[in-house]
């Protein structure tokens, strides 16, 4: 027997360590796994603050032979009061007659068509500070028989030559460093109070500890001064920020804090009177009245807060349209960011009642007949079929002219229309999810008051199911806000310089657009590293946009599904 | 009831049915652009090729494989009516059913020579199936008779209509033979420069290559992510976990590919770096390649694979996790025993479905992996992808109706019957495991 003992000790104690092993092993694995997310998430996000391109311009270096030299620079390095943005362009002329060494400063305005020319003599030069206007040529005249030599000592390089043909392809212009940010806090310190107040709410309402609530007892009876005080607070708030938009956000905080703090004294108070002590934390939840509203505000308030940081930054990148291939700094994701707001209203007016027809159709009213079958397996697999295919079929489609096509062109127009057909399945599955969570019991209540089937639809499902609708629309437009690849079939182009004209394919007019992932697409392709950290700001944009989609989304569902049960 | 009574009683399921109908047509409107405009490309490859020009001619159909074809379709009914087809008394057909030994030998003999002497396979393998059918007719005409149990396996059925399908596509097609031979059988894929060779392999290969490396890296970490959430994770750690997951579902795959460029592309060139010097690999390594292409794009699937997972294992009940670890077995065997195999369906649905997704994959591909179609082994050199030569064909000047722009839709629909399948198959598996719990 005990040899039988000693067996199985060994082999038990062999299985705890293949047991530890092995589930050591398969969380490191998860770990491994998560943290290969972490790390992704990190590296999308962080190299993406823009430094400007930094280090070594090389000099452009000519000798004049002739009595006429040209130089001309691309981009202007002042701003409009005249002052210079950038280091000033200047060029060190010398040449051997009396070894005469002369310093002439060029600053290029934004104006067009400004000409200056700078004559060389004896006595060295006619001026010593020159303006010329963007894009315009520059001559240098000489009278002298001896060489000049030219040598640019700071600035940006010249993009030409003396024969006129480009020097460098491209270049980078220390100009307009994406983030701007002139110091200073970007929230007042009363509104940093605000927002302090309204987190600790937050936490006091979702994890209440007793010795807190104990203090609060004490202001039972005087919700009264509470709610003054929080609302005298938010009026000096607005006051003292001059009714910028982050002081009203903070006011709005203010209110919603002073009306979380009456609710809780009157939740503590309802607890205590119903007999429970203030230690039982856990009943707190069921006292509190419209807990769960209170809260969805504060969080929906808090996330929208965040959002409005950029605004108090100038960011050029954000309001500039797209200027030229020579100047990647000074431009922007304006026209971008309006082509993804009206393709993304385009596809979200075509699709969202097909699809939610299709739903309540599929959930609702068909029996399960050969079609319906049909089309539900149609559903599940076009939400699986390459975005890339639809984009084909928008192409033929939409876009082309003849046949079954309709003719748009490459416009706006038809890119929402491409969009909403790629965003049709995703929300006819969402829909039929959010139909199906409705419970039966609610429509049987309804058929037997007297309800045809469209009234119970219409009434009594719909309403139930439209908070589950709701998030799968948004989780489906953030998806389609983000996908380039249907939109490069359907021809969206890189270089806009103007707004884009959102009917533009049915009336005629300028058809071109572009999307934030198309310029992302674009500038990612371009050689010059430049190009790469603008790529890396319009990511950044996009990810936040889509963050602030996706959380509604979850918030919204987070709270119906914790009043649904 | 007339039409338009029915109209006006049911006027809301009228237009929500005419709601869902619109999945059909956007479907119909998929299928009919690509295969019309690739059907134009395969016609105008074989018309630009001198192989013959193209008109609705059937003549195909008359040749050896159509009779094969036809063949194929006479021992489909054959099969379809052999369980109704009922002699109970001895007739004159009994000679035909049942012949002398010999005759049958004689018969097998010949299928084996004629062989060697048709000079279409279809239609010898036809031969063999008339064979085969006439053998299982007469068994069933004799089970008849004894009064026993007819077996109900469609399979051979099912067989022969494959195989009548098969003869019909290829006396159909026969006259673009040579343009679908060059399309999928040949490796040289260059459509701009002259001669132009239409050789989809070359881009088929870096699918491959793209698409299996993503699942290589994205399954294990998948589903040890899924696990690791599901079996052993705090509660807490779920709740952040789950939404952040469904955050990374959500980047955009432009800004993955635009990582893969600017911070993937140069580490994989390092490594390339170290086989070169080693020798392992004969070229120098460049900054877009597959294997570059592979570690984004399953980054990409990571979340989709655990997240399906995980739902796959939550899915499985939780008595049976309980009788596992009451029969005194550990975590661990209650892990890979017990839940593993309950929802290995769900875990394989999940696979599949990466899989579609990785193949369907377009602008993280056409910024990590390049836009050179070349087929070769050496994953460190710049290849192309079909979705990446789509977007890449696209994105120039094209006139509508030119060969180059009919290109895209013969490769479109390759993808996009790719990613049917597995999609279909995917689903299958997933509602089959749906069904089980």
């Amino acid at each position: 027997m005990k040899d039988i003992d000693n067996l199985q000790k060994r082999s038990r104690k062999l299985r705890d360590f293949a047991e530890t092993m092995g589930s050591s092993g398969l969380a490191f694995t998860g770990l491994v796994g998560l943290l290969f997310l972490a790390i992704l998430v990190w590296q999308i996000t962080a190299p993406t603050f823009i430094d400007g391109e930094s280090g070594e311009i090389p000099a452009a270096n000519e000798f004049i032979t002739e009595s006429d030299y040209e130089m001309e620079w691309d981009y202007p390095n002042t701003d409009s009061n005249g002052a210079l943005t950038t280091d000033a362009i200047v060029l060190e002329i010398s040449w051997d007659g009396g070894d005469e060494v002369h310093e002439l400063q060029i600053n290029i305005i934004s104006e067009r068509d400004i000409y200056e020319d700078v004559y060389i003599n004896e006595s060295g030069l006619s001026t010593n500070i020159v303006e010329i206007g963007r894009k315009t040529k520059f001559h240098l005249y000489s009278s002298l028989t001896e060489v000049v030599l030219v040598i640019q000592n700071s600035g940006p390089v010249p993009s030409a030559d003396e024969t006129g043909k480009p020097l460098v392809s491209s270049f980078v212009i220390e100009y307009d460093i994406a983030v701007v940010y002139d110091g200073g806090l970007v929230f007042e310190p009363l509104e940093i109070i605000a927002y302090a107040t309204l987190i600790f709410l937050v936490i006091i309402y979702r994890a209440p500890k007793s010795n807190i609530l104990e203090f609060m007892h004490k202001l039972v009876g005087k919700e009264r001064m509470v709610l003054a005080i929080f609302y005298a607070l938010a009026l000096v708030t607005t006051i003292a920020g001059g009714l910028s938009v982050p002081s009203t956000l903070a006011a709005l905080c203010w209110i919603l804090a002073a009306r979380m703090m009456s609710a809780l004294i009157k939740g503590i108070e309802r607890m205590l009177h119903s007999g429970r002590k203030l230690s039982e934390v856990s009943r707190l939840k069921h006292s509190i009245s419209n807990r769960d509203g209170l809260l969805m505000w504060s969080s929906m308030l808090l996330v929208t807060s965040t959002l409005f940081i950029p605004l108090e930054i100038y960011i050029p990148f954000l309001t500039e349209r797209y200027q030229d291939i020579f100047s990647p700094y000074s431009s922007g994701i304006r026209a971008a960011f309006y082509g993804t707001i009206w393709v993304m209203l385009i596809a979200m007016i075509s699709s969202v009642p097909i699809s939610v027809g299709a739903a309540i159709y599929l959930e609702e009213y068909a029996k399960p007949t050969k079609t319906t079958k049909l089309i539900q397996a149609l559903v599940t697999n076009l939400a699986g079929v390459p975005s890339i295919v639809f984009g084909m079929f928008g192409l033929a489609i939409f876009v082309k002219q003849g046949g079954i096509g309709w003719g748009l062109g490459p416009s706006i127009l038809a890119a929402g229309l491409t969009m909403g057909v790629m965003a049709m399945p995703i929300i006819v599955l969402a829909s039929q999810e959010a139909l199906r969570s409705v419970p039966r019991s609610l429509r049987e209540s309804a058929y037997g008051v007297g309800c045809t089937q469209w009234q119970v639809t219409k009434d009594h499902v719909l309403p139930s199911a439209m908070p589950g609708i709701m998030t799968g629309s948004i989780l489906a437009m953030s998806r389609i806000m983000g996908e380039a690849a249907p939109l490069v079939v359907v021809g969206a182009t890189a270089m806009i310089v103007f707004d884009p004209e959102p009917l533009a394919g049915l009336f005629g007019g300028n058809v071109n657009f572009t999307v934030i992932p198309i310029q992302i697409y674009f500038w990612t392709s371009e050689p010059d590293p430049a190009w790469h950290a603008m790529a890396a700001a319009a990511s950044i944009s996009l990810i936040a946009l889509l963050v602030a989609m996706n959380s509604i989304a979850i918030v919204l569902r987070q709270h119906f599904r914790r009043r649904l049960n | 009831m007339s039409f338009l009574e029915y109209l006006k009683n049911n006027r809301a399921r009228v237009i929500l049915f005419l709601t869902s109908f619109s999945v059909i047509l956007i479907t119909l409107g998929i299928i009919q652009t690509l295969l019309f405009e690739s059907i134009n490309f395969f016609s105008e490859l074989a018309e630009s090729r001198g192989w013959f020009t193209f008109d609705w001619d059937l003549a195909g159909i008359t040749s050896g494989t159509g009779i094969a074809a036809a063949i194929f379709l006479l021992v489909y009914i054959a099969e379809l009516l052999i369980t109704k087809f009922t002699i109970e008394q001895e007739t004159k057909l009994d000679i035909i059913l049942f012949p002398k030994q010999f005759v049958i030998y004689i018969a097998a003999a010949l299928l084996v020579v004629q062989f060697f002497v048709l000079d279409t396979l279809l239609m010898g393998v036809a031969f063999v199936f008339v064979f085969i059918t006439w053998r299982r007719l007469a068994s069933a005409v004799n089970k008849q008779r004894y009064g026993m149990q007819l077996s109900d396996s469609t399979l051979w059925r099912n067989i022969s209509l494959g195989f009548f399908l098969i003869a019909l596509a290829k006396s159909i097609t026969m006259n673009y033979g040579g343009a679908l031979g060059e399309f999928f059988l040949t490796t040289n894929w260059n459509p701009a420069l002259k001669p132009v060779s239409f050789g989809v392999n070359s881009l088929l290969l870096t699918t491959l290559q793209v698409a299996f490396g993503a699942l290589i890296i994205a399954v294990p970490l998948g589903v040890g992510c899924a696990i690791y959430l599901s079996e052993y994770a705090p509660p807490r750690l779920v709740a952040v976990v789950k939404p952040t997951l469904e955050l990374l579902a959500g980047i955009p795959s432009v800004v993955y590919g635009f990582f893969a460029f600017i911070y993937i592309g140069p580490l994989v060139v390092e490594l390339g770096e170290y086989f070169y010097a080693n020798g392992w690999i004969d070229e120098p390594p460049n900054v877009l390649n597959p294997i570059n292409g592979a570690i984004v794009v399953g980054v990409m699937i990571l979340p989709l694979i655990a997240s399906m997972s995980e739902d796959a294992l939550r899915a499985v009940p939780n008595e049976l996790r309980e009788g596992s670890l009451a029969l005194g077995a550990t975590k661990i065997e209650t892990t890979f025993k017990v839940m593993i195999q309950a929802s290995l369906s769900g875990i394989i649905a999940s696979i599949i479905l990466a899989l579609s997704r990785a193949v369907g994959e377009t602008m993280a591909v056409t910024l990590a992996v390049g836009t050179v179609a070349v087929f070769t082994a050496n994953m460190f050199l710049p290849a192309q992808t079909m979705t990446a030569y789509i977007a890449q064909r696209v994105g120039g000047d094209l006139p509508f109706g030119e060969i180059g722009y009919l290109t895209i839709f013969a490769v479109g629909l390759y993808l996009f019957v790719i990613t049917l399948t597995l999609n279909l198959i995917g689903n299958r598996v997933l509602a089959a495991y749906r069904e089980a719990y």
